[in-house]
């Protein structure tokens, strides 16, 4: 068994990048739609996305804590300040969600895991989360193919006062003995043109106590077991992050920017907690991280009823991991190294022929190669191609969307010495409506089928991989209503509700193959989710002060349908054979039934104070729900104050997060601790 | 980890010994009451039957559960029952169970450890610390523990080791070099015999490691296979050794890739000279003491397909007869990952390992008829009657 998992860990070995948003859900006139395409990417969208703005994201100190609070939304933490953070949206599997820099997707065609604690969080101008299809003007083609996706938003450089020049000084410091200085400077060209260059490093031992324990109890009553504490090792971080954009001046025909990112990293991997007898250590595997892209996009207005738009983006990353063997200092470490190149380009076209119609053509195309030093290795390519054609008709109150796209994936690979390929296609339609009954009142919904294609990790991985995979394949429809109660000057209270029914077919799942110590990855899950969100936002201004809620409420009923196996073949599974009963219609692994947050803040004279409070309910470790593989419901409160202030000529911020006051002790990922309570403080200085 | 583990809090362990004994034969662990999955046998030859389940690779999840033969009930988890307080268990990747002189001897692969436990209650009464410890065989005086000896996949080629565990002490007192990534071990007549896999290795092991139990030296090879995985010796002498199998992929005429086999998960048997045991398939065996081997396997594993099939070798030699486990009532077994055979009353026991969740442990007659079945841990894979 441990062979075959051994080999299975590198699969999950990820590297990767992320980053930021805001969105303002009007119907976009000609010009706007110009100056939308490059402010922001989630402009004039028919769906009104899920929101964090950056007064928000102020008061968190990483961007998986703000995503959390969108609904729908599991975050997978690993723990810790290096600890890998994914992104699942309604059960689907963070492979389904797409996270977008700036209108450009991230991507890992590795494994297709985005690390979100990568990403910082300055400059970001907003993030926003379209859960099933985002409908906006220029949409290029690859933003339509996720089940759902996540918006990362820079901010332009603002300069105030005739100023052309900013920067910005800041640094951090706090629990696992982290230290993080940054600076960022903005220029202001005389044509208009803005330019921002900034880093940020982090460095960190990692170290937080834990809490190891079980008590049972006996039928006589009598409750034993223990509670041990011990110390996360092996998990220091050192980063850095540096970050440059160009902004072209938004003139009223065309508008463009160009960015630039690198990302560095050195960390321990401490992996799970289990036993080990004597002084062994649990682990003293590293891994290093070198992730670096350029991307720019151009937004150009022809006549009155043409607007295009280019993207382009070429990205590199390289990770290395290194396993050392057990005790035996006198031997090399393995060392396997992956390198990801990535090339992307993309044009669309938006079209008003006239009247409430507009058509949205976009084609992309990609090309992903994988180099790794590994033992047999299949140095996969891939060439990709996404075709979209989007119509969008309004009447006013009755909104109407319909998208087809195509993807046609070639991969080509080294396989016994020769160049061998493989030709995978999927066509993904989706249906968007939303119909305004009064002012402030709405319904909107949607259908869309979405394909996963199969990773490199899935498709190549030595021993492993298996070649004959097809996508993965999500359907999704959803019911949603929105309702602003009051839309005073002074009070805002507003409702958004969604029932959603998904299903997941063909999940790729890896089991052994005909021989017992052989595995291979099999399209054989099947999953059912029914599920719904409730949100509930109020915000009062009272004087000079806001004061304000957020109630986040998520049900998900996401069920294994799995019934099949290669072994024991299809339909199998609910008569008792195998072991497939067992698993039957159980919750999958990892997503709570009920999970929910609540969040209340006052502003008043450049203070901030937040407080968030987070409860998810029980999981499991697999679909069979039975106590054995129970994971204990946890909660966390948080609080985050901030002040800004005028200090000389600059602007002084001062932010102190507390975060797990109540000290919980608790496992989002079994095995893997979360940090007890811990605190950030930050002091930034920009002038 | 464990040079920070600071015991903050423990509760006493043996306050859960339910059982108010009425007689001595009563066991501590009678308290334990399981779920009842089969009508109870007073007269059984055996009182329980144990099984490990391997649990998940670094999930720590490994279990040791029992079949009560007395009242048919099957019990989960009965070590953590017994033994509450031992901090995380019995660990990660139980990867081997043997009895021997009234104590369960515990094999954790990924925790480094062999536990031994009375086998009387499963209460624990040692732990030794060996690194990446796979199977383990006994003489008078030692227990003899094959190990990867702290080797890791792809990295240089790091030859294993044999630990020598004193009876008497129950601690190491000597180890010993064989080849890469030993797995099977066993001792025949003054002989202890170690199939070494090198699964590690771009070109896998294909040698029995010989060494003389008296000088506890390496004196020999037997070349067998490639990739040799189990290693059983009967009373007769022989030694039974089977391997892992090779694999490849072929692209057919449609353009679809398949992994087929290149070399099956094959039986060899060893009595002075080498013999192929001839269409045999083996995911898991054991020898029994009446007079057969027995395994389990995949009949059309070379072509990619599934045909679990029970092989029953007679150890003297003869012919081997398959049963296809699709035209029994063995055939609702989807992944046969262990089995044993009760030698008084020929029941087959079939652990069935589900990878993703917990799997389960089939009783069937001799004839492969359906007796109980019960839902066991993660990766049920070894088992003793006792």
């Amino acid at each position: 068994m441990r062979r075959c998992l051994l080999a299975l860990c590198f699969l999950y070995l990820g590297s990767f990048l992320g980053a930021g948003a805001f969105s303002m859900p009007i119907r976009p006139a000609a010009e706007d739609t110009l100056r939308a395409a490059t402010v922001s990417s989630t402009f004039g969208s028919l769906v009104v996305p899920q929101t964090i703005t950056a007064g928000e994201i102020r008061t968190v100190t990483s961007l998986p804590e703000a995503i959390r609070r969108f609904s729908g939304v599991q975050i997978r933490d690993y723990g810790g300040v290096g600890g890998l953070k994914t992104v699942n949206v309604r059960s689907l599997g963070s492979e389904h969600t797409g996270v977008f820099i700036d209108g450009i997707q991230v991507d890992n065609a590795q494994n297709m895991q985005v690390d979100l604690g990568r990403f910082g969080l300055d400059d970001l101008a907003g993030v926003s989360l379209f859960a099933g299809q985002k409908t906006a003007p220029l949409q290029s083609a690859k933003e339509y193919s996720s089940a759902s996706s996540l918006y990362l938003e820079t901010a332009a450089p603002s300069f105030k006062g005739g100023a052309r020049d900013n920067l910005r000084f800041g640094a951090g410091a706090g629990s696992f003995g982290t230290i993080s200085p940054k600076a960022a400077w903005e220029h202001l060209f005389s044509n208009g043109t803005s330019l921002r260059l900034g880093g940020e490093g982090v460095g960190s031992n990692g170290r937080y106590r834990f809490h190891v324990k079980d008590f049972r109890q006996y039928p006589d009553g009598t409750v034993a077991g223990y509670d041990t504490t011990m110390v996360r090792q092996n998990c220091d971080l050192r980063s850095i992050r540096l970050e440059g954009g160009l902004f072209g001046s938004a003139s009223a025909r065309a508008s463009w920017n160009v960015r630039a990112y690198f990302y560095g990293s050195e960390r321990g991997l401490p992996g799970p907690v289990y036993k080990r007898a004597g002084d062994y250590p649990l682990s003293e595997d590293r891994q290093s991280d070198r992730d670096a892209f350029l991307q720019g996009r151009y937004v150009r207005a022809l006549g009155k009823s043409w607007t295009i738009s280019g993207k382009a983006k070429y990205s590199f990353s390289h990770l290395e991991y290194a396993d050392f063997p057990e005790l035996r200092p006198e031997l090399q470490a393995a060392r396997f190294n992956y390198r990801n190149h990535s090339a992307y380009a993309s044009m669309a076209a938006m079209f008003r022929p006239g009247g409430k119609l507009r058509l949205n053509l976009a084609q992309d195309l990609q090309y992903d190669y994988l180099d790794s030093d590994m033992r047999d290795f299949a140095y996969p390519g891939r060439l990709s191609s996404w075709s979209a054609l989007s119509a969008m008709a309004g009447t006013g109150p009755l909104d109407v969307s319909a998208t087809i796209l195509g993807l046609v994936v070639k991969d080509g690979f080294l396989s016994g010495g020769a160049r061998k390929s493989a030709l995978r296609s999927v066509l993904m339609p989706s249906l968007v409506v939303k119909w305004k009954v009064t002012d402030g009142f709405a319904l909107d919904g949607f259908a869309k089928r979405s394909y996963r294609m199969p990773t490199f990790n899935d498709l190549y991985y030595t021993t492993v991989g298996s070649k004959t995979l097809e996508p993965e394949d999500a359907l999704q429809f959803d019911l949603g209503a929105c309702w602003d109660v009051l839309a005073s000057g002074s009070r805002t209270l507003s409702f958004k509700t969604d029932v959603y029914w998904n299903r997941l077919k063909n999940k790729i799942i890896a089991v052994p193959t005909s021989n017992q110590f052989r595995w291979s990855m099999y399209n054989i899950g099947k999953v059912a989710v029914l599920g719904s969100d409730v949100r509930a936002e109020y915000g009062r201004r009272i004087g000079k002060g806001t004061v304000g809620a957020l109630v986040r409420y998520t049900f998900q009923q996401s069920r294994d349908r799995t019934t099949s196996s290669p072994s024991t073949g299809s339909g199998t599974g609910i008569a008792g054979s195998g072991t497939y009963d067992i698993k039957w219609n159980g919750q999958i692994p990892y997503i709570p039934l009920h999970s929910g947050s609540a969040n209340l803040f006052g502003e008043l004279d450049g203070w901030r104070l937040d407080v968030t409070f987070f409860a998810t309910g029980e999981r499991f470790t697999t679909s069979a729900n039975l106590p054995a593989y129970r994971l204990a419901p946890w909660t966390t409160l948080d609080a985050a104050v901030s002040k800004d202030m005028s200090l000389r000529s600059g602007e002084m911020r001062l932010k102190l997060c507390l975060n797990n006051l109540l000290d919980e002790q608790y496992e989002i990922v079994d095995n893997y601790p979360m940090p007890g309570f811990n605190f950030l403080f930050k002091v930034e200085y920009s002038f | 980890m464990k040079k920070c583990a600071l015991l903050v809090f423990s509760v006493a362990a043996m306050a859960i010994a339910v059982g108010c004994s009425k007689d001595e034969t009563t066991s501590k662990d009678s308290g334990l009451a399981g779920v009842n999955v089969a009508v109870g046998e007073k007269k059984a030859a055996f009182s329980k039957l144990f099984v490990l389940n391997e649990g998940n690779f670094q999930k720590n999840n490994s279990t040791l559960d029992f079949f009560r033969f007395s009242d048919g009930n099957y019990v989960s988890d009965a070590f953590g029952s017994m033994n509450p307080a031992v901090v995380q268990g019995l660990g990660d990747t139980g990867n081997d169970l043997v009895l021997h002189e009234g104590k369960l001897w515990v094999v954790m692969n990924a925790s480094g450890a062999v536990h031994v436990l009375d086998a009387k209650n499963e209460i624990l009464l040692k732990t030794i610390h060996i690194p990446d410890p796979r199977y383990i065989a006994f003489d008078k005086a030692y227990a003899y523990v094959s190990s990867y000896a702290g080797a890791v996949y792809g990295g240089e080629e790091t030859v294993g080791r044999v630990y020598r565990i004193s009876l008497s002490t129950y601690s190491v007192d000597g180890t010993i070099e064989v080849g890469c990534q030993p797995e099977g071990i066993a001792v025949s007549g003054d002989k202890l015999c170690v199939a070494n896999s090198g699964g590690y290795n771009p070109v896998h092991d294909d040698t029995i490691s010989v060494i003389d139990l008296a000088t506890f030296k390496v004196t020999g090879t037997i070349k067998v296979a490639s990739n040799l995985h189990f290693l059983k010796a009967d009373s007769e002498g022989n030694l039974w050794v089977s391997t892992y199998g090779e694999s490849t992929w072929t692209q057919d005429a449609d353009g679809n890739w398949n992994q087929s086999m290149s070399e099956p998960m094959g039986l060899y048997k060893w009595s002075g000279t080498l013999y192929v045991v001839k269409d045999v398939h083996v995911s898991c065996m054991t020898v029994c003491d009446d007079g057969y081997v027995y395994s389990i396997g995949n009949a059309a594993e070379m072509s990619g397909g599934y045909d679990n099939t029970l092989y029953k070798i007679p150890i003297k030699g003869g012919t081997v007869i398959p049963t296809s486990l699709s035209k029994t009532d063995a055939a609702r077994v989807g992944n046969p990952y262990g089995i044993l055979v009760n030698p008084k009353n020929g029941d087959i026991y079939i652990a069935d390992a589900d990878y993703t969740g917990p799997g389960k442990v089939w009783c069937f007659t001799k004839d492969l008829k359906y007796k109980w079945s019960a839902v066991a841990g993660m990766l049920p894979a070894h088992m003793v009657l006792r």
